[in-house]
């Protein structure tokens, strides 16, 4: 029957499919890895003869990078934190208090995901310069302020929207105030998705180029803008070695966020803007 | 429940930083953009004119081309990208045991993780002029340099961080749809594809606008794809703004052009929405 032919060559052509998705996914990783360990100080054929680790001490010896490094590393860990508080704040009122305009007041609050990136960056820069902020960290700060906090404050709504309300009046009427209450029943609930949340966060902070190119000046700037930098100026393999690392830490935060809230409810909660 | 007024205190954080980091200076931007920009100035002066030059510039074929590329390169894009994925989230729910599944769905949320210059620096790196490609490129005939390879990068550096996605999100669509529907349209005499095309298709339609959504409209603001890939031949809107930034300072018309991808982001937004409501009220 020509149906059945059919069939068999749909499951021959998804085969052949998801083997070319994957290759086409994979192959770039395997790639970058292996050239950061190339020994050759110029781009050739791979396999490359032997391996080294010259491109990383090249990047460890590079002030360019490391100052990078370090503007970045400050910077997710200020913004994040300040998200997350900022976020556990808001989420608590919202979602413990019914009032008119709440989802809209929701979606005003998720509104900075519907902007792209760079439109956001352009407007904070405008805004700051007439403000007369030229500090390069303290822009930096408020540009990855604003685009984490979204994140943290729908990550936060899940969590607490999936406590039972009567848990706290328990609490309550068992003589505990309010702030007991929250700080013993309700934050210990929540913290898998604030924690999720705040992983997230995290990983859109390292990830950002298109607010912070924006927002540098000379001597602060991010990693990935002074990759960015310097992957148009040359090729050199210490950017390969960057990734590398940039990998590693990928792989930590997924492991992070495994470890603390699982994988599959981790993606049911945070990323995708609805 | 005894909810003082005093919890609202709490709600003051963050209405400060979203008035004073988005809201105000989206406002600001908005007024720029009517600004008149005197060449050779960083920026509008403070007092200047309004006018509606920065927009009719917009109005340009040069610019019309820079707004069709990015949407085409995004379109087509987006539409790969769910070609690529429902098969594979369909392979991954239906044939896939627990173990693999799980195995899959990490590789995938790491790979969507992965930053976006590592992602397009190992493009690059792979599929570009000092690649181990080259050689079997120069074989087929294939230039490095040709627009045509440019732009296919440039929507393969997309396709990068869409397929993960996507799958991602189709895996729960996919998920939904009772496999005994398929035994029975089987069972009735349809030949495999059929069933598919006639029962898990429009059932996971919803799933799939999502997925197109979230895919088309990341692609028309991406910035970093394009502007490594695009080797300053393939520009998409982002790039454009960025441009005016820094190269020229003419914030008025940055201001201008930001407010047009700002307002094709939010009506792709919207139309697919509609459409998504419309078709499937709750």
């Amino acid at each position: 029957m020509s149906g059945r032919l059919l069939d068999d060559a749909m499951w021959l052509a998804g085969l052949v499919l998801i083997g070319t998705i994957l290759c086409f996914l994979l192959t770039p990783i395997a790639v970058t890895v292996i050239m950061a360990f190339d020994s050759r100080a110029y781009l050739g054929p791979l396999p490359p003869p032997s391996l080294s680790l010259r491109w990383f001490e090249q990047f460890f010896s590079d002030d360019y990078f490391l100052r990078g490094l370090s503007t970045s590393v400050k910077l997710a860990t200020l913004a994040v934190t300040i998200s997350t508080a900022v976020g556990l704040a808001t989420a608590f009122v919202v979602e413990r208090t019914e009032f008119a305009g709440k989802q809209l007041l929701i979606s005003l609050f998720l509104s900075p995901l519907l902007v792209p990136p760079v439109v956001t960056g352009f407007a904070l820069l405008l805004f700051l310069s007439h403000l007369g902020l030229i500090d390069g960290f303290a822009r930096l700060l408020c540009g990855h302020i604003i685009i984490t906090v979204p994140y943290t404050i729908r990550a936060t709504l899940t969590g607490l929207g999936g406590i039972d309300r009567s848990l706290t009046e328990a609490a309550l009427s068992l003589g505990a105030n309010e702030r007991a209450a929250f700080w013993d029943v309700t934050f210990p609930l929540a913290r898998t998705s604030i924690v999720s949340g705040a992983i997230f966060a995290f990983a859109v902070s390292m990830d950002d180029v298109a607010v912070s190119i924006m927002l540098t000046d000379a001597t602060t700037y991010t990693l990935p803008v002074a990759l960015i930098s310097s992957m148009r100026a040359n090729f050199d393999l210490s950017i390969a070695a960057a990734s590398v690392m940039l990998m590693l830490v990928t792989l930590g935060l997924i492991v992070a966020l495994e470890k603390s809230v699982g994988l599959n409810k981790a993606i049911g909660q945070g990323v995708f803007r609805s | 429940m005894t909810q003082g007024r005093g919890s609202f205190l709490l709600l003051l954080p963050s209405g400060g930083l979203f008035l004073g980091l988005f809201f105000l200076p989206m406002a600001g931007l908005f007024i720029e953009s009517f600004r008149l920009y005197v060449p050779g100035n960083i920026g509008s002066s403070a007092n200047a004119p309004f006018t509606l030059a920065n927009y009719q510039e917009l109005l340009t074929p040069a610019f019309a081309g820079f707004l069709f590329e990015t949407l085409r390169i995004s379109l087509l894009a987006s539409l790969a990208g769910l070609l690529f994925s429902f098969p594979l989230a369909y392979w991954i729910v239906r044939k896939f045991s627990p173990r693999w599944r799980a195995i899959t769905v990490g590789l995938f949320v790491t790979l969507m993780f992965l930053n976006v210059l590592v992602r397009t620096y190992a493009l690059e790196l792979t599929f570009g002029a000092a690649g181990p490609l080259r050689p079997a490129l120069l074989w087929l005939g294939i230039s490095t340099n040709g627009r045509g390879y440019i732009e296919t990068l440039v929507g393969a550096g997309l396709l990068h961080y869409i397929v993960p996605v996507a799958t991602l999100t189709l895996l729960g669509t996919i998920q939904n749809v009772d496999p005994r529907l398929i035994d029975a349209a089987q069972a009735l005499g349809a030949p495999g594809w059929r069933a598919h095309l006639g029962i898990t298709l429009p059932l996971c339609m919803r799933g799939i606008l999502a997925a197109f959504l979230f895919a088309f409209t990341f692609s028309i603001s991406a910035f970093v794809i394009p502007m490594i890939l695009g080797k300053g031949r393939v520009l998409f809107i982002s790039n454009l703004i960025y441009n005016r930034f820094s190269e020229i300072a003419d914030y008025p018309s940055g201001a201008a052009i930001s407010m047009v991808l700002f307002l094709v982001a939010l009506s792709i937004v919207y139309v697919t929405s509609v459409q998504v409501s419309k078709r499937w009220s709750a």
